[in-house]
């Protein structure tokens, strides 16, 4: 044990945060809220990876958090028809399934973390984590991570394609036309339609 | 060692914030007045009178704001300030916190800076704030991409993601002679991430005050003093990053460091009253059309360079 007290401290406040703020995502009734707890747990997280040495991975996942979580909450209102983020909705679906699942995984990882016999491994002594790190990814192992990079690129894309095909009034092929007040009636807000150029008759 | 790693920095932060923060509100008027602009009473006075003034109003509420949100938004602004300014170096020694990754701490607190921004307008429920966050989120992308590819430029001969080793890779040669496209660019990355001038486009006029159009009393002097402590910190930055930092021949480090801060304040400031403003729509084609692309070539400068010098 050769760091100090504060590391420890340190560790207990960010853990109860990133918890407490992980549950909170899940009692709020707003999309841009939930996200933003999420922010804050995963911005715990990071500083806890800091504090373990992983310096880059820490301070990457706080600002790559901070920009998946506003584009995540930009498309979250876009596609939901939910005006803004401001009107309230659930956040939860599938109870059972869900409980069930998180019971499991509770379970599971409490077991691992009570059971299971971990090793002991200090620093080595002139450990460069962020050089160690990049050599790992742009040397022996560049192939996999630039094709993962590209097909989650390819998968970004490839989904905002398909779910915007069909949009708000009806498929994107279709055109854009709103809905009639009443099934099957002309659609709504759209201007009264002059007789014989309305431009016309008012230059001369 | 709690003195030195905790107080002596945090007092460190502190007092560039707050003379930062004034002297930014001082040559501020000092322009204004120089532009033709009425000024009442002296311009040193004058960023006390409107805090005091702010302090003694009534803060505003609207109806069923996110009150959490809405009132943190500001102080959590002027935190990212504080953290931009924790990790520009003074002197080889003298630094708040020497991050080994201090570079990208920066880039996070820009993609930090986003998020806060629009809650600030998201949370006050009001139609112009919200217009002001959402157009502030289309913006900010571009500013916080641009900014990274500029500041993976001035990483590369520095081989390090650290200011100290990002100041001392420039002994030879500053990184705006060495990337002469890095610093004009970083330059209105500022403005546009303090919205400050032609770049004030969350918290413009068109939109009654945009994200700060709801905002009064207190909360709008945090929110007033956030801005321009970030505008310090950005001049912090790119002192470091492009302007050699602490080096210099004669005088003490920090003292370079000082001028050069002060220098990129002036031209900041500057450029905020004789830039023309420009449409938001506008500003986003400007920002992916021409600047982005500069901002690679500004990146592939950088690697050749460090290529054919390695």
């Amino acid at each position: 044990m050769d760091y100090p007290l504060g590391v420890d401290i340190a560790f207990l406040l960010l853990a109860v945060l990133a918890v407490v703020s992980a549950w909170r995502v899940f009692c709020t009734d707003s999309m841009v809220r939930a996200s933003f707890f999420l922010l804050v747990s995963f911005i715990a997280v990071g500083v806890i990876m800091m504090l373990l040495a992983a310096v880059y991975l820490g301070v990457a996942m706080f600002f790559m958090m901070a920009v998946e979580m506003m584009v995540m909450a930009l498309f979250m209102v876009m596609f939901m028809m939910n005006p803004a983020g401001l009107n309230p909705m659930m956040m939860v679906h599938q109870h059972r399934l869900s409980i069930g699942a998180g019971v499991a995984a509770f379970v599971v990882l409490g077991g691992v973390a009570l059971l299971a016999d971990f090793p002991v491994r200090p620093l080595p002594a002139g450990l460069e984590p962020v050089r160690s790190l990049g050599e790992e990814m742009l040397g022996d192992s560049m192939l996999i991570f630039e094709s993962a990079g590209v097909v989650l690129l390819t998968t970004m894309v490839g989904v905002v394609v398909l779910a915007s095909h069909r949009g708000r009034y009806g498929g994107a092929a279709e055109g854009s036309m709103p809905p009639g007040l009443e099934p099957g009636g002309e659609p709504a807000g759209m201007p009264e339609a002059e007789e014989g150029g309305g431009h016309h008759h008012h230059c001369h | 060692m709690i003195i030195d790693e905790l107080v002596l920095p945090v007092l460190m932060v502190l007092m560039t914030l707050v003379a930062g923060v004034y002297l930014v509100a001082v040559i501020d008027r000092w322009l204004a007045g120089a532009f033709g602009l009425p000024q009442g009473g002296s311009a040193w006075l004058g960023p006390l009178r409107r805090g005091a003034w702010l302090l003694t109003q009534h803060a505003n509420a609207t109806e069923a704001p996110d009150w959490q949100a809405w009132r943190l938004a500001p102080a959590l602004y002027l935190a990212l300030a504080a953290m931009g300014l924790a990790v520009v170096p003074w002197s080889a020694t003298l630094v708040a916190t020497d991050l080994t990754t201090s570079v990208v701490l920066w880039g996070s607190v820009e993609a930090l800076a986003t998020v806060v921004i629009f809650l600030h307008g998201w949370s006050a429920n009001a139609l112009f704030a919200l217009i002001g966050a959402y157009r502030y989120v289309a913006l900010g992308l571009s500013y916080i991409l641009i900014s990274m590819f500029v500041l993976i430029g001035v990483a590369l001969p520095a081989e390090s993601l650290q200011f100290t080793q990002v100041v001392t890779s420039q002994t030879e040669m500053w990184n705006v002679v060495r990337q002469p496209l890095g610093l004009p660019l970083f330059l209105i990355v500022g403005l546009g991430m303090t919205f400050w001038g032609p770049l004030n486009l969350a918290d413009a006029d068109d939109l009654a005050g945009g994200t700060a159009s709801e905002v009064s009393g207190p909360p709008r002097l945090v929110w007033d003093v956030a801005r321009a402590a970030m505008l310090v910190a950005f001049s912090g930055v790119a002192a470091s990053a492009f302007l050699g930092g602490w080096l210099g021949p004669w005088l003490p480090g920090p003292l370079w460091m000082l001028i050069k801060m002060l220098a990129v304040l002036v031209v900041l400031l500057l450029l905020g009253w004789l830039l023309p403003r420009v449409a938001p729509e506008r500003c986003m084609t400007l920002m992916w059309v021409v600047l982005l692309p500069l901002s690679f070539v500004d990146l592939l400068w950088a690697g050749i360079a460090a290529l054919l010098n390695g």
